[in-house]
């Protein structure tokens, strides 16, 4: 569709330092909760997102893996909707009740999210609504694509998804090369059937802890990220009959201070101590 | 020029009689408009004709909310609708897998009747097609699980139909179980049939409408009746000819009238219908 085909690499009209640098950052597993390590994967969302955007970046979830539940959309808004930014959700299921100009407002973005949940129904959903399409081309411009879970995995050529009960491998949009398997950690089934396909001849590619990550910025190789002690990134390769796992280098994203947070308990010990005065409280 | 319409008109399509005599089994699709548990809370009339028409004391439903995403309030409504005491109820969440029935065929399959439900029916489609929901589904439908829906859960069994719930009215197309297109939530003035009409002048097969309240169920690729859970809601065939669309409304048997006898799907009026 339009003219997304890859201009940009073949004698672009573009001058070449106008090229926008693709980024996309996978993480292997988060929420956004207020716990540190959330924290921190919020706070490097909101600065890719600035990076491109400015003061006020436009940040958009797309819940389709979960089936649009107002559970991730809730938690997404309670993470970003006090930052400097402006949040938004594309919700495929619920267009009835908010119809929107998918492709313009995806393409009006600093940053895409993409949720987890079953990684088949999010491909199928895309695919009905032609949406790989917008994305491939959100990303030639520069829009950060993130996502973590099925999220992450829908980037790169293969995932292992339980998206039918048990691990299988399933096909992603392939704009990143070779192949990711998230949770790596704490589901020691999915990471088995992983280095099993490897193996047989999935391409290679990385596993991701809970609280890893890889971010591409450009062509290069990725940078490993951890927001948690512990949590590691993977390089999973077949070698000369056997699959390698060789944890990557990772460079430590330190929790910001909860400074919304504080804000909060602050003003709620101020109501608490002024109702305590006043007698309301024991 | 020989203008086809009509329920009466089915190329192609056995007639009725011929299922009694080759003791086939009769393969039903029950298309509502708008209604049943979903929309209209407090009248059962036609969640209670779908499940009477199973034939079965305690009917096996289940019910597929794959077009809400699988919503979890709307599956709670369902199994409330649905209670246990009248019918042996479940549903399939695609989006949760690792929860439900893992074999989707054999359960599917033993079921009595499948209800689909409302929202997104293009990524009711998709979801439908990676999981193999739709090929399943054809092998009910011959086998003669009951298959019923409202909204995206109508459309879906067409093999045309006109979606208004992604903003602008499209077409697109279904499963095609049934040769005809299908528009849901037909009311007068609504920017759905407008596009209906406008989509049959510019050549989109003739098909069936249903308002409301109204339920156009189908034996085979034939329309037997058109039932109502209101008085005034009313099924309708349609059919381009040339830059005219011919709109038939089709007599409907009101399903809270317990002494009418049910209707034929005859003509009840016949209008030329010009989009606006």
């Amino acid at each position: 569709m339009g003219p997304a085909g890859g201009s940009g690499e073949h004698g672009s009209p573009q001058p070449a330092t106008a090229t926008p640098v693709r980024r996309i950052l996978a993480l292997g597993g988060h929420d956004f909760s207020s716990r540190p390590p959330d924290r921190a994967v919020s706070e490097l969302l909101l600065r890719l997102a600035a990076e491109r955007g400015g003061e006020r970046p436009r940040i958009c979830i797309l819940p389709t893996a979960s089936g649009d539940t107002s559970e991730q959309i809730g938690r997404f808004y309670a993470a970003f909707g006090e930052r400097s930014c402006e949040p938004s959700d594309v919700s495929l299921f619920r267009l009835g009740r908010r119809p929107m100009a998918l492709r313009d407002h995806l393409l009006d973005q600093d940053l895409i999210y993409v949720g987890g949940g079953s990684m088949v129904n999010l491909l199928a959903v895309w695919e009905a609504h032609d949406i790989a399409s917008i994305l491939s081309l959100a990303w030639r411009r520069g829009i950060v694509l993130a996502g973590q879970s099925a999220g992450a995995m829908c980037w790169f050529e293969a995932g292992v998804t339980k998206s039918s009960g048990k691990p299988l491998v399933a096909a992603g949009l392939g704009l990143l090369p070779g192949s990711l398997c998230v949770h790596y950690n704490n589901e020691p089934e999915r990471r088995a059937t992983y280095l099993e396909a490897v193996g047989e001849g999935m391409p290679s590619g990385y596993g991701l802890d809970d609280y890893a990550g890889l971010l591409w910025e450009g062509e290069d190789a990725p940078s490993a990220l951890t927001a948690r002690r512990g949590a590691r990134a993977y390089r999973v390769c077949a070698r000369e009959g056997t699959v390698a796992e060789s944890p990557l280098p990772a460079r430590f994203l330190p929790a910001p201070a909860p400074a919304a947070l504080r804000e909060d308990i602050a003003e709620f010990r101020r109501i608490k101590t002024m109702r305590r005065r006043a007698g309301w409280l024991g | 020029m020989a203008a086809k319409f009509g329920p009466l008109d089915n190329d192609g399509a056995p007639r009725r009689g011929h299922y009694w005599v080759m003791k086939t089994i009769p393969r039903q699709i029950v298309a509502f408009g708008g209604g049943g548990f979903s929309m209209e809370s407090g009248n059962p009339l036609l969640d209670d004709y779908v499940l009477g028409l199973t034939e079965a004391e305690r009917p096996r439903v289940c019910f597929l909310p794959s077009a809400s995403g699988d919503a979890d309030h709307y599956i709670v409504r369902f199994y409330r609708a649905f209670s246990a005491h009248r019918c042996e109820p479940s549903h399939i969440s695609l989006f949760r897998r690792e929860q439900g029935p893992s074999d989707l065929r054999r359960h599917l399959l033993s079921q009595d009747l499948i209800y689909v439900g409302g929202g997104s029916v293009i990524s009711l489609l998709g979801v439908w097609r990676a999981h193999g929901i739709d090929a399943i589904l054809r092998e009910a439908w011959e086998a003669g699980v009951v298959l019923c829906g409202l909204s995206a859960g109508s459309l879906c069994w067409f093999a045309e139909a006109v979606t208004g719930f992604h903003g602008e009215p499209k077409r697109l197309e279904g499963l095609g179980l049934l040769p005809f297109s299908n528009c849901v939530h037909y009311e007068r003035g609504s920017q759905r049939r407008d596009a209906y009409l406008n989509f049959l002048r510019e050549g989109m097969r003739g098909g069936y409408a249903a308002e409301d309240g109204a339920a156009l169920h189908f034996t085979g690729h034939e329309l037997s009746r058109v039932v109502a859970s209101r008085p005034e809601a009313r099924g309708y065939r349609l059919d381009g000819s040339g830059q005219r669309v011919v709109e038939m409304r089709i007599a409907t048997t009101f399903l809270g009238d317990r002494g009418s006898a049910p209707a034929a799907p005859l003509p009840e009026a016949l209008s030329t219908a010009v989009p606006a």
